[in-house]
């Protein structure tokens, strides 16, 4: 047979290559609009292939504790993600629990080595200390965390209800920082940082977040059974129950301010409302979360403020007064007013004030302190007034997301390894241009509108009892199809060689979403935020001037089909058969699989990813290599997350076949299943095929055998 | 633009047959835009080419491909000089026009035709294309609202319709428009039905002396004076 001459680029030197093998990929926005920027196209895609490990794997090189994130992330990404725009975003969040989950993240064990003499201690042991931690430790240092409390885990195990965050959880992430053998310290509070350096360690990161409760300052905040928020969560997330009587106001509009009244819930209030003195709209907190608890009998009092509180025969008079909103101030919402006259009274037995907290910075620690009470550092390198010492965290910023101080926390270790190892900070490197734009309204137009897929979660009366977690995980379909709605970003179609390009206009007519348009100067555009990344111009394309932006996608197919050329090669099953099958959906999540490791020929599957990206010359290779039949599997039209795949699949099925007529070969050997939507089972209809392809090989072997 | 339309398998074959190393060579303009003869045809044929000889299972030739930018300009062949002294022949995806600038560049090396040339046409949409154009020399779609006769009527009829126009269609292929019905529909339309009524003289149907040539530079004399 023939020598393997599979090689994409068989037309060009090697300069040409090099420009085809650019990663010309943009940065999505929700890659840009997370902290960490973890690189969620890529993991979303992998998700909805169902290569969960694989998923993980892409999630734990950029999170260092995907599995807290996975449930209580704030999901900046899922505001910018523009599925939204045509319906409602990727529940990126959920998704990513789904590959903690099912991607045996537990199982995981991190290992790390002493490279550096250099002793680090983390003062404070929430997300950002956990995650400076961690990469130092990554880093080769010897690290050790002050904790004052008796547990690690920061504002994770003392802010964070349990309902929201298992406490086993936290309990794996811990336990593996263990074996990574970093040193705790547990109710070991730091008085003094100079202590620290005379214990001979290099360099101190403070992380010690803002537990202090911020103050109403109005009259009778002092009376007993007034708690503020951050204090109440702590004390009920170290165990202590504390009697808070039937009726709970909560006054603030934030996550601690839901957290404190779902809590409350569960502690057994019958009657718990917040106060807000916004309306709904401004309110900060994180609107699902708001929807639960109402969900839940949480009552929510939307402008409304305390001026007073008496305390009298054992509860809460409350004096309130209605607001209105005003103008608009500096954080973008708008002012809100008393309204004169409007004042009203309630009687509560426990009044929560979740209203802000801010850090507490001991004097001795000598931190330069700025605006609400927080340590002042270069927002680059971290560092404070003293030398050898960083800063990040709530600490810092005042009370942030878990995302943000895991973020911190890693730009931290950064920053100390290039302060202990004299380097020159590296700042914003390796940074890729990001997709900006949005979607036009033609654009969206032509996009298949798909559900958003949600996680179920615990009825409002399960789950107000008590304190299991109140989201469950998607089962392995639904995450899938949440997967597949992915609009791939900056991924899509690029005219590379410009220079090949005879502007035919086969994108032009081709393009189901009419994303490619030709400038004044006559030059074919295709926008890279208006693109799809369907491939259909990219095979179409007769100058192949057109390439995907990714380079494993311009690669993939041919690189599929040399590895089946080797692995076939060894095969002593006969005669060849060569599937390509779609991995998403169906065909990618191991249905198939279980198909072709029963049947008796050899079939050998070359994944793809979408069948609109196979080309007519793959299908002949495949026939090149020496397959006696081919057939390609995907979704049908119905399924397919994309416009006419199955339709252009065919169209280069049909140009195939001609070929093969021409050539003397059946055409039955070339099959296409499921493209179209029908009853039909797909194994029964590969199982029909090999029998075909089984008697046409005999058939072929015997007229070989006449003629020689 | 030129349009063709790729040669049947078997004929290729059959031309390729008496040479070992063929240079498969597309052109990267009509041919590319009719998908008769782009980079991504030539190695289309190059793959049928190499699964019908796998499957013949006595096959010994062995494929280059390359794509120009252009076949009928020579300067664009410049570039083939070292593929050329290569093989034993060359199999050109380019129009007539290109395979003949191949061989008057190329004296030494057999050049095949790998496509049909077929007309001078616009696409109609993706994947269809229709004949307009037929090169004769003498455009009169001036009188014919921009709708050649020529071409579009199968009798090239310069007074129409004939009497074989039925429902706008023609009576040769009824599917297929009336050209005459056209010209009337959009003269109409244009208000210059009057053009209708005139008689054309036949044209010069006198046999064209081929091949023609155009010569648009002057002749300059660089010695003496100008005027």
């Amino acid at each position: 047979m023939y020598p393997a001459g599979i090689d994409v680029f068989r037309n060009y030197d090697s300069s040409a290559v090099k420009k085809a093998s650019f990663d010309h990929t943009l940065m999505p926005p929700c890659q840009a609009a997370c902290p960490l920027h973890m690189e969620i196209r890529e993991y979303v895609d992998l998700i909805a292939q169902g290569r969960v490990m694989e998923a993980l794997q892409v999630i734990r090189d950029g999170n260092p504790f995907p599995s807290i994130c996975a449930y209580v992330c704030t999901h900046p990404c899922e505001e910018v993600c523009r599925r939204g725009q045509v319906d409602k975003p990727i529940a990126i969040r959920a998704l990513k629990r789904f590959a903690v989950e099912f991607g045996g993240d537990r199982m995981i064990r991190p290992e790390a080595e002493t490279t550096h003499e250099e002793r680090i201690a983390i003062v404070g042991s929430g997300p950002a200390g956990l995650s400076a931690a961690y990469y130092l430790r990554k880093l080769g240092y010897p690290v050790t965390i002050f904790e004052a409390c008796s547990e690690l885990g920061g504002m994770l195990r003392v802010g964070i209800p349990k309902y929201r965050l298992p406490r086993e959880i936290l309990d794996i992430e811990v336990q593996r920082l263990i074996q990574m053998e970093i040193e705790i310290r547990t109710s070991t509070p730091v008085i003094s940082l100079d202590l620290l350096f005379k214990m001979s360690y290099k360099a101190v990161f403070v992380t010690v977040g803002a537990h202090q409760g911020l103050r109403l300052g109005i009259e009778g905040e002092e009376s007993p059974g007034v708690v503020d928020g951050a204090t109440f969560l702590r004390e009920v997330n170290l165990g202590l129950k504390p009697s808070i009587g039937e009726r709970v106001a909560v006054v603030g509009g934030g996550n601690a301010a839901i957290d404190a009244a779902r809590t409350a819930l569960r502690l057994g209030a019958r009657e718990v409302k917040i106060l807000y003195r916004r309306s709904r709209g401004e309110m900060p907190a994180e609107p699902s979360e708001v929807e639960q608890a109402i969900e839940e009998g949480v009552e929510i009092l939307f402008l409304v403020t305390p001026t007073k509180i008496e305390r009298g025969d054992g509860q809460l008079g409350l004096t309130c007064i209605r607001m209105e909103l005003g103008e608009w101030d500096a954080s973008g919402r708008r002012r809100p007013a008393p309204i004169k006259g409007s004042e009203f009274q309630m009687d509560f037995d426990t009044l929560i004030t979740a209203i802000g907290q801010s850090p507490q910075i001991p004097d001795d620690f000598h931190l330069r302190i700025g605006r609400g009470s927080t340590i002042r550092v270069d927002p680059i390198t971290l560092t404070t007034n003293r030398e050898g010492i960083f800063a990040g965290g709530d600490a810092v910023t005042g009370p942030a997301t878990v995302v943000q101080a895991l973020a911190t926390g890693r730009q931290a270790a950064f920053r100390i390894d290039e302060y202990l190892q004299h380097r020159y900070p590296l700042v914003g490197k390796d940074e890729r241009e990001a997709l900006t734009g949005d979607l036009l309204p033609k654009t969206i137009e032509l996009i298949r509108r798909l559900n958003r897929i949600e996680p179920p979660i615990l009825s409002p009366q399960e789950r107000a009892k008590e304190f299991e977690p109140v989201e469950l995980v998607y089962d392995w379909e639904s995450a899938i199809n949440e997967a597949r709605r992915c609009l791939r970003c900056g991924m899509g179609a690029e005219i590379l060689f410009q220079d090949k390009c005879a502007t035919c206009l086969t994108c032009l007519r081709v393009c189901p979403y009419h994303v490619p348009y030709l400038d004044d100067s006559g030059t074919i555009q295709i926008p890279a935020d208006q693109c799809q990344a369907c491939g259909i111009c990219v095979a179409e394309c007769p100058a192949k001037a057109i390439v995907l932006r990714k380079p494993q996608d311009r690669r993939h197919i041919d690189e599929e089909l040399n590895h089946v050329l080797k692995s076939a090669a060894q095969s002593k099953f006969k005669p060849l058969i060569i599937g390509f099958c779609c991995q998403y959906g169906l065909y990618g999540t191991g249905a198939l699989a279980s198909l072709w490791r029963k049947a008796k020929a050899g079939i050998w599957i070359a994944p793809v990813l979408c069948v609109a990206k196979i080309e007519t010359e793959h299908i002949l290779r495949a026939f090149q290599i020496g397959a006696e039949g081919v057939f390609i599997a995907g979704c049908g039209q119905e399924q397919c997350a994309r416009e006419d795949t199955a339709f252009w699949a065919l169209q280069r099925v049909e140009k195939a076949r001609k070929i093969l007529q021409q050539i003397g070969l059946e055409p039955q050997r070339l099959q296409a299943f499921n493209l179209y939507p029908s009853d039909e089972d797909p194994a029964n209809a590969l199982d029909e095929f090999t029998e075909q392809i089984g008697e046409l090989y005999l058939a072929s072997a015997i007229k070989q055998e006449v003629k020689t | 633009m030129i349009v063709a339309e790729q040669k049947p398998l078997d004929e290729i074959r059959r031309m390729i047959a008496p040479y070992e190393k063929i240079l498969i060579l597309g052109c990267g303009t009509c041919m590319t835009v009719c998908g008769a003869g782009g980079e991504r045809e030539v190695s289309l044929l190059h793959s049928a080419l190499c699964v019908a000889q796998a499957r013949d299972g006595d096959g010994t030739q062995s494929f280059l491909e390359y794509t120009v930018k252009r076949q009928c300009d020579f300067e664009f062949l410049d570039v083939l000089v070292d593929r050329v002294k290569e093989v034993d022949a060359i199999l050109s995806l380019g129009c007539g026009v290109g395979v003949q600038t191949i061989a008057e560049h190329f004296p030494d090396t057999p050049v095949l035709p790998g496509v049909n040339t077929t007309f001078m046409g616009a696409a109609k949409e993706w994947g269809v294309w229709d004949e307009r154009c037929a090169a004769c020399g003498d455009c009169r779609l001036a009188e014919t609202a921009g709708i050649c006769p020529i071409t579009r009527c199968v009798k090239g009829i310069l007074n129409g319709p004939c009497a074989g126009s039925k429902n706008g269609k023609c009576e040769v292929n009824k599917d297929m428009d009336c050209a005459w019905i056209l010209i009337y529909e959009r003269l109409e339309r244009l208000g210059q039905l009057e053009k209708m009524r005139r008689y054309y003289p036949p044209r010069n149907f006198r046999t064209i002396p081929r091949p023609r040539r155009i010569v648009s530079k002057a002749a300059v004399n660089l010695g003496g004076n100008d005027g």
